[in-house]
């Protein structure tokens, strides 16, 4: 018998924090649900994750929306309308990300979505948004076979396959550089991607692939691979993966004594990478689509508002990303004059120019973004400072 | 037909159907494991691996031959269920920890083998395109789960299926009754991993985009989850197992970042107040001729307890 009391009493404190969880939610759904009713909203969905291994991406991408939404919103909004942000997390799984995406189109009734970070759930959600005929850019995914899926996908992100020729040719022409080393994390497939972007983009420019090394993330021991590029000499080491493997690889490097640098993505753009490598990861590489210093007016503008609303933080790729995917809408929006998907697609479509806080954003025939400049990070005493900004050739 | 089939399915709200779609496949791989975990007694943590080889199996079928679909998913099951035999011959022959360490291990295997081949992308995954069928996926999916749920009641009511309560009650007293308890276990090692891949086929071609690293461990675990959570050996549970696992993440979704700790927690309670799941030593039938006032057949009761002395017989799996 008293196990059955226990059982009621744990049962109904399950029941109570429910309530308690459910109440803390409703408080703030009647805010949010009574313009809906006025028909004097455009709502914008977030999809992305709030919770989980990629929340890293996710919340600073629904940071940077919501704070477009404010200044819209500060400037009287859009088209007499108030932009409305409708926020889902998906954990950076793919079966909820599509469940997300049509509880986002369906239920919330949105007319575009901005997510998600990750390449992997955007291709689940595409297809999705595709058919319902909603507008989806996704602020992050940079893998290939995304706005394939059709006229209403579109994305802001710098891609590797525009930045990579870029950084080519300044690695040519301004630092000379003739031999380089690849290292694929072929459990990765960020990783796989990119390196074959810079295999393609390397051809004809004068730079020669000597060493085509791979590695797992999670591994710890690089000392086979590093033994091998040793041999061959070259003056940089590509590596497309992530930061802990990228320090660790680099640690490995300074001890055989290897002298190249190391130069990746913004998968080695962490403070981890620093703080696993310390000396060994001084002058290390990580090419970027953002970057606080030397910044553009409409950047400088944003990074002021950034500091002030979260006690002197600066902003960082993602925030800057998903600012732009819902200004970028936005601008979509009032060129076209109206908040049908079906109408400012093609708006959206011919962006051009668009002087974005992540950059200047021109949407191109295949509706594959092109943007400028692409910002060199390079370690310097302890941190990530700004090399160079290489300009990426618009067409 | 088609169109006619498109109309009804356009009539319920996508998102509800996506969530019923999910449910759908999670109960088509809990029955799945439930052969092999629940009604043989044999641990498995690999599950998911059956599902990634019937995922990139089927994606390919239909990529490189355009195969129509329903032959594509049986083709799919066969081939699922030959690899399964294949390793099943060697591995089945350990029991417990071991063989569940065996099988989390040929889990691994298979992920690193899909991110090294040419044929699967690698690990940048294969996008698969629509299935080569004018029913819509909905119908599909839940059309192959009434038929998995027929198919595993038959299973479950025959010889085969006593065998394998056997194998599960105790090996060598069933060994002893003439039972070549080696070929029981591969075959239904063999039927479990025919109906994952079939619902792997599936899931690939709803989601349209898969990913080796999708089927991890975790995978397993969820499914696993299932089956433990509505009861081992029991088939109504494991369709309500995988009903409440899949639907919950969405359905809690209104309490924001406290529906995993909810999620959890229900977990938790669920195994300190039924150990034995949900509808663990529960006859579904005999429930329901109860609310219909009348008392189970006699043979019913019979099974039920020789069902749970075997069960309490093999207490620690």
């Amino acid at each position: 018998m008293n196990f059955k009391n226990s059982t009621a009493l744990i049962l109904s404190a399950v029941l109570a924090l429910s309530v308690v969880a459910g109440c803390k939610k409703k408080e703030e759904a009647p805010k949010a649900e009574a313009p809906k009713a006025a028909g004097d909203t455009i709502k914008i969905g977030f999809l992305g994750a709030l919770t989980g291994d990629v929340a890293m991406f996710g919340k600073p991408t629904l940071e940077g929306m919501k704070m477009a939404a404010e200044d819209l919103n500060a400037a009287g909004g859009v088209l007499g309308k108030k932009i409305e942000i409708v926020e889902a997390d998906n954990r950076g799984d793919k079966q909820e990300g599509a469940s997300v995406t049509q509880k986002l189109i369906s239920r919330d009734n949105v007319i575009a979505i901005v997510g998600d970070p990750t390449t992997g759930i955007t291709k689940v959600a595409a297809p999705i948004a595709q058919k319902a005929g909603v507008l989806l850019i996704s602020a992050g995914a940079t893998g290939p076979g995304v706005v394939e899926n059709g006229d209403f996908i579109f994305r802001n992100t710098l891609l590797d396959s525009v930045a990579i020729p870029a950084c080519i040719d300044y690695f040519a022409n301004e630092l000379k550089y003739k031999k380089v080393a690849i290292i694929t994390s072929d459990n990765n497939d960020y990783s796989v991607g990119f390196s074959q972007t810079f295999r393609d983009a390397a051809k004809g420019k004068g730079i020669e692939i000597v060493a085509d090394e791979k590695v797992k993330d999670g591994d710890k021991d690089f000392s086979g691979q590093v033994t091998n590029i040793k041999a061959k000499k070259p003056d940089v080491i590509f590596f497309s993966g992530y930061y802990t493997e990228g320090a660790l690889i680099m640690k490995e490097a300074r001890k055989q004594g290897v002298k190249a640098n190391m130069f990746g993505g913004d998968g080695l753009f962490s403070p981890e990478f620093i703080k696993l490598g310390g000396t060994a990861a001084e002058g290390s590489m990580s090419a970027l689509g953002f970057a606080p210093e030397q910044a553009s007016p409409e950047t400088a503008k944003f990074i002021e508002a950034f500091k002030k609303k979260f006690n002197g933080a600066l902003p960082g790729l993602f925030d800057a990303q998903g600012y732009d995917g819902v200004m970028m809408i936005a601008d979509a929006i009032k060129r076209a004059n109206s908040t049908d998907p079906k109408v400012f697609k093609t708006a959206m479509a011919s962006t051009k120019n668009f002087l974005g806080v992540s950059g200047t954003i021109t949407i191109r025939a295949n509706r594959e973004p092109i943007k400028t400049p692409l910002c060199l990070l390079a370690v310097k005493d302890g941190k990530f400072v700004l090399k160079a900004k290489v300009p990426v050739k618009m067409d | 037909m088609g169109d006619f089939l498109q109309q009804i399915v356009g009539y319920i709200n996508p998102y509800y159907l996506q969530i019923l779609v999910n449910i759908g496949i999670g109960i088509i791989l809990a029955l799945g494991l439930n052969v092999i975990t629940g009604l043989t007694g044999q641990l498995s943590l690999g599950h998911a691996a059956f599902m990634s080889i019937g995922a990139f199996t089927s994606a390919l079928l239909t990529i490189k031959l355009g195969m129509p679909f329903g032959i594509n998913l049986i083709l799919t099951g066969f081939i699922t269920a030959a690899v399964a035999a294949l390793i099943g011959l060697p591995i089945l022959r350990l029991t417990g920890d071991y063989l569940a360490i065996c099988t989390l291990g040929f889990a691994e295997i298979v992920k690193v083998v899909f991110l090294n081949l040419d044929i699967t992308n690698r690990a940048l995954g294969l996008t698969v395109p629509a299935a080569a069928t004018s029913i819509p996926m909905p119908i599909v999916v839940w059309g192959v789960v009434l038929l998995t749920i027929i198919c595993v009641t038959f299973i479950h009511n025959s010889r085969f299926g006593r065998a394998l309560m056997a194998v599960r009650g105790d090996e060598i007293a069933a060994e002893a009754m003439g039972i070549n308890v080696t070929l029981y276990k591969v075959q239904s090692f063999a039927l479990g991993a025919f109906i994952a891949g079939v619902g792997g086929g599936l899931y690939a071609h709803f989601m349209g985009y898969i990913n080796p690293s999708d089927f991890g461990f975790l995978k397993s675990v969820d499914i696993l989850s299932m089956v433990v959570l509505g009861g081992l050996g029991s088939i109504t549970g494991s369709v309500i197992g995988a009903t409440i696992l899949s639907a919950a993440p969405e359905f809690l979704r209104f309490m924001a970042s406290y529906r995993m700790l909810v999620y959890g927690g229900l977990l938790v309670c669920m195994m300190i107040f039924r150990p034995n799941g949900l509808m663990g030593n529960v006859s579904f039938t005999g429930l329901v001729l109860r609310a219909l006032g009348r008392k189970p057949h006699l043979k019913k009761i019979m099974e039920q307890k020789i069902s749970e002395t075997s069960r309490s017989g093999n207490g620690d799996t």
